[in-house]
């Protein structure tokens, strides 16, 4: 039961941070119909900018402001910069090719995702970074129900999520943009003739789907603590399950798909493989 | 599409054309709208269809050198234009002994393999298959249980390769079944999950429970792979030279050419494309297509796992991490450079794909490669006057940022600490290598995004002036930082050809612009 | 192909009771209709009438809710497009559906995919087999483009279907439909998008398809004056319901099917 426990917890994290990755998955496939397949690699580049930014704050053992603040600025940082960084994927790499066949982008994809993971190990070098989360949240901190463990990162995680999601979906069912986000997903032509910016939708919604990621770059390294350069396509591809398992271009259905990819990644690798240590969560 | 031609009346249209003989001997019927009303017009010799059928000779005749010699080729028979190359890869084992040549030979030859059976997929069926590497894995480990000492089975050539090519055929089926009625993109997360569990697989396939048996049992050696596979032997002879397997391959290489050309120009291949351009239509004229989609995929898994075979005798041995996702992206990249769809086409990308790593490899010929392509390319797009200012206003801005660089007082390299070779002779007197490479390289790649960014978005006058800058950025890129970083810069240099390659020239080099209903 | 005129007229197709719902949305109810040999039958009615469906339907694109589908003696309910095509009924779309990267010849070549037999070995060793039945197909796709008279023909035949005009477009779907060797053609709107002397065209064509080439023929068209030219019979239908079935002057001066186009109102005035 205590096993059980945990990888629920487990669980839970993973498929906040699944859901996160394939809301973005979900939103540019809405709009662009595009598999944008260097997604993973704008959630690798976020866990690197939030890493960078613990490193410019002092660092994990001696922050120079208080941790809260710390994680706070993580995040802010991570989902600007990611966002940034797909907006830029999306001028440079499928601007040009959006009417271009459909093979065009996926492979302008590939190669923005293969430039992307070799540009950071350019960069930053093949060492793997350690968000040593455990030097400024104490291992024993948090609550307990029962014998199951609840760590505030874990808490944070699924929290934060959960916040996230809900802010996307007010955008996409309450604002101007996401009224233009829906009309553009569903006639391009259409939305082009009643006046909607196109290129404004789509620029808007690369920022929001890299920043979700972003978001979930942080998120892993704050829970399971390594980032490293090739960590995006794996992740990736588990966040593209999640949303083609809720149906991509639907947006509750890449959360349901994420949360049902985390929960069951966590009891296969608990169950099925105990035996095999190496193949732990944080190998995602 | 129809909206640049659907004004055609049926008087321009039904005009006679000149010099088109009309062929069919079967009575023709009379042509029943050219009434009194199209002899109006009739004077028109040519129709809209004409003009619009020329629309890709007109826009894409260039002027230079390079379009000359192109004509020059195509105009020679078929027998020559295959012929000749033929001919110099027959040679080439004759003329080169050194084994390392004949190694990327023999990888080039596999490569061509693959990316014809990838070819067969994608370029005639049009169906995004992104678990290609794995039937190529599946072929090499399905061959190397069979010929080592790692199950203790060493069958005969004659019939381990064709149980490994059944085997991996019949994965191929197994794949495709469940996503014949898939299209497109989910088709494309299919295959990219069926890749993702063949490495899983066999990287856990080194301790497989068995039932019966107490202790897990080791299958495919998990990352350390099976090694000592036995090499190829046919008819008494066996393969075990680089050069024997140079022409093993050739061989297949040539087969497969033939049979592919036939099969393309056949019901099959005919099939096959009509499928990929619409499936509906395609179903709606007798055409059978989900069998059809299934053929497509296990002739492209057999022609995989045929290479695998050789793959694994070749190195003899065989490790999960030569089917990676680098491997399908280099492979994609080879039959989409070439032009998918098209046979040479997909052998000269996959001549370019397989050979320029090993070239990215080497520092001397990279750096040649670079600079050697960096001046054709510059003299090639822009005017030869433009080209050459540009050049010199490279040199120039060289030596000034090498003036304001010492002025500030960068620590630096000597010239001999870095160069090499005859480029690096010239190059020393002017490129500025600081001491710190890693940091300056880094920076100055950054920089380079940016610029290449902004250069994008320049226009006119501005680029012009913004280009010498620019090329001196990637020169210094290059040098401090990207030369001593092989493996990594072949893949960025390919990570970034795709995407220029998607925007400049989509249907490959000698692809046919195609057309595509949105 | 068949004689071009049946001595005495057969039941070719025949729907009998049949529905198509999707959801809620009944889009053909309770529909019989019949088509003899040799005859050109239109199926005119208001957009959303069902006439896309009752074509869709019948090659096997839906399966319908209920009712049976007859060609030729044979029930077609379940059979998927291609077994509808192979067993003889053939069709264009409303909107055009060429392989439009595909050489005009190729695309008439590829329909007779059924016909033909070499597979993939034979195909790939060129045998003799293989080699007369590609220049039997060739000529006989090279025989039934010079049925459209210059239009597709001579260095068209190697040029690809996206460069052809948008009525050539539509003469090369039907080429296409007729080299599925189909004894029967379903033209979904062949005039729609042209001009009048094209319009004119393909009404003489739909008839000397039936004439010279002894095709029964089924047409969804908008314009009455094509009805009017090129149908033996003519059926309207109005909200997935028959509501006349006859001569063209019949169906046309049909009150129920002047109101379906007119709206109601108008029909007892007139």
């Amino acid at each position: 039961m205590e096993f059980f426990g945990q990888q629920l917890v487990n669980g839970l994290t993973l498929g906040s941070v699944y859901a996160l990755i394939a809301l973005g998955y979900t939103l540019i496939y809405g709009v662009l119909q595009l598999l944008n397949f260097a997604h993973g690699d704008v959630y690798m580049v976020g866990a690197f900018i939030g890493f960078f930014v613990m490193i410019g704050l002092g660092g994990p053992a001696a922050p120079m402001v208080p941790v809260w603040l710390m994680i706070v600025a993580m995040f802010l940082a991570a989902m600007l910069g990611s966002g940034i960084l797909g907006v830029l994927i999306e001028q440079f790499a499928y601007r040009p090719l959006r009417n271009s066949p459909r093979i065009a982008p996926l492979i302008s994809a590939l190669g923005v995702s293969l430039f992307l993971q070799n540009a950071v190990l350019l960069l930053f070098g093949p060492r793997i970074r350690d968000y040593a989360t455990t030097e400024y949240i104490p291992i024993g901190s948090g609550f307990s129900i029962g014998s199951i463990r609840l760590d505030p990162m874990r808490i944070l995680v699924v929290v934060l999520s959960v916040i996230l999601m809900f802010v996307l979906v007010r955008l996409v069912n309450r604002t101007r943009f996401g009224r233009g986000m829906r009309a553009v997903a569903f006639d391009r032509e259409a939305a082009v003739m009643m006046g909607i910016d196109v290129n404004r939708v789509v620029v808007l919604t690369f920022f929001c789907a890299s920043a979700l990621a972003g978001a979930a770059g942080v998120m892993v390294g704050l829970v399971f603590f390594n980032v490293s350069n090739f960590m995006g396509f794996l992740a990736g591809l588990k966040g593209f399950t999640a949303a083609v398992v809720g149906g991509i271009g639907s947006v509750g259905g890449a959360m349901v798909g994420g949360l049902l990819i985390g929960l069951l990644e966590a009891f296969a690798t608990g169950y099925l493989s105990a035996n095999r240590p190496t193949r732990s969560p944080s190998s995602l | 599409m129809s909206g640049d031609d659907s004004s055609d009346g049926a008087s321009v249209d039904g005009a006679p054309v000149d010099g088109a003989p009309i062929t069919g001997s079967d009575a023709i019927s009379g042509d029943p709208g050219s009434g009194p009303e199209t002899l109006a017009v009739s004077a028109l010799n040519i129709g809209t269809d004409e003009w619009v059928a020329q629309h890709e000779t007109r826009t894409s005749t260039g002027h230079g050198v390079g379009a000359r010699v192109n004509a020059l080729w195509m105009s020679g028979p078929a027998a020559v234009r295959w012929g000749l190359p033929l001919l110099v890869f027959v040679l080439f084992p004759v003329l080169v002994s050194d084994g390392y040549l004949l190694r990327i030979g023999v990888n080039l030859g596999l490569f061509a393999l693959l990316a014809l059976g990838l070819n067969v997929v994608i370029g005639y069926a049009g169906l995004l298959d992104l678990g290609f590497v794995a039937f190529y894995g599946c072929g090499a480990y399905a061959y190397a249980l069979l010929s080592s000492d790692k199950l203790g089975v060493h069958l005969p050539t004659w019939l381990s390769v064709p149980a490994a090519v059944l085997f991996t055929a019949l994965i191929g089926l197994l794949v495709s079944l469940p996503s014949r009625r898939l299209s497109g993109d989910y088709l494309a997360i299919v295959t990219l999950f069926f890749g993702q569990i063949f490495t899983e697989l066999v990287l856990a396939g080194d301790a497989v429970s068995l039932p019966g048996a107490s202790d897990p049992v080791d299958i495919t050696g998990g990352a350390n792979g099976i090694s000592g596979v036995s090499g190829w032997s046919v008819f008494g002879f066996s393969f075990n030279t680089n050069r024997s397997y140079y022409y093993l391959v050739l061989f297949f290489v040539v087969v497969l050419v033939l049979g592919l050309g036939r099969i393309s120009r056949s019901r099959m291949g005919r099939a096959w494309r009509a499928i990929g351009e619409d499936p509906l239509a395609a179903a709606s004229m007798t055409i059978r297509v989900n069998r059809l989609k299934l053929l497509a995929f296990v002739v492209g898994a057999g022609i995989a796992g045929l290479s695998g075979t050789i793959f694994s005798a070749v190195q003899v041995g065989v490790y999960a991490s030569s089917f990676d996702l680098p491997m399908l992206i280099l492979l994609y990249a080879a039959v989409i450079l070439g032009g998918s769809g098209s046979l040479p086409g997909t052998l000269i990308g996959a001549a370019i794909m397989s050979v320029l790593p090993e070239v990215l490899r080497q520092p001397t010929y990279s750096e040649l490669l670079f600079f050697v392509g960096l001046v054709a390319g510059v003299l090639w797009i822009l005017k030869p006057k433009i080209g050459a200012l540009v050049l010199a206003a490279t040199v120039a801005v060289g030596f000034a940022i090498n003036i304001v660089l010492l002025a500030v007082g960068v620590p630096y390299l000597s010239a001999a600490e870095w160069t090499q070779g005859v480029i690096g002779e010239l190059l020393g007197r002017w490129l500025f290598v600081p001491q710190d490479r890693l940091l300056w390289g880094n920076v100055a790649f950054v920089l380079l995004i940016i610029a290449v960014a902004a250069f994008s978005r320049m226009h006119g006058r501005a680029k012009m002036w913004f280009l010498p800058l620019l090329l001196w950025l990637s020169v210094f890129v290059w040098m401090v930082r990207l030369s001593t970083e092989a493996s990594l810069t072949r893949q960025l240099v390919i990570g970034a050809t795709l995407v220029v390659l998607m925007i400049a020239r989509p249907q490959g080099i000698f692809g046919k612009q195609r057309v595509e209903v949105l | 192909m068949s004689s071009p005129q049946a001595s005495s007229p057969t039941r070719l197709l025949e729907l009998s009771q049949l529905n198509m719902s999707f959801g809620g949305l009944r889009s053909l109810q309770d529909l019989d209709l019949w088509v003899d040999e040799g005859e050109v039958v239109s199926v005119i009615g208001p957009n959303g009438a069902g006439k896309t469906t009752l074509f869709n339907v019948i090659t096997g694109i839906y399966r319908p809710t209920s009712g049976d589908v007859r060609f030729d003696g044979s029930s077609l309910v379940g059979a998927n497009p291609t077994d509808v095509a192979s067993r003889g009924i053939a069709r264009t779309f409303q909107t055009v559906r060429l392989f439009l990267n595909m050489s005009v010849r190729d695309n008439v070549m590829a329909a007779t995919f059924g016909q033909t037999r070499a597979g993939l070995w034979r195909s790939a060793l060129g045998t003799p087999g293989a080699r007369r039945e590609e220049r039997e197909v060739r000529a006989r796709a090279e025989e039934l483009l010079s049925f459209f008279g210059t239009r597709l023909m001579g260095y068209r035949w190697d040029q690809p279907a996206y460069s052809l005009s948008y009525a050539n477009r539509r003469r090369l779907e039907i080429a296409r439909a007729m080299a599925t060797g189909a004894k029967m053609l379903l033209l979904d709107e062949p005039a729609a998008g042209m001009n009048p002397s094209e319009t004119h065209e393909i009404t003489e064509l739909v008839g000397r398809l039936r004439d010279e080439r002894g095709y029964t023929i089924m047409v969804i068209e908008h314009d009455m004056h094509v009805v009017e030219g090129v149908s033996d019979r003519v059926i309207a239908l109005d909200h997935g319901v028959k509501i006349a079935d006859g001569l063209f002057d019949e169906v046309a001066a049909h009150p129920e099917v002047v109101e379906a186009y007119l709206g109601r109102g108008t029909a007892g005035t007139k």
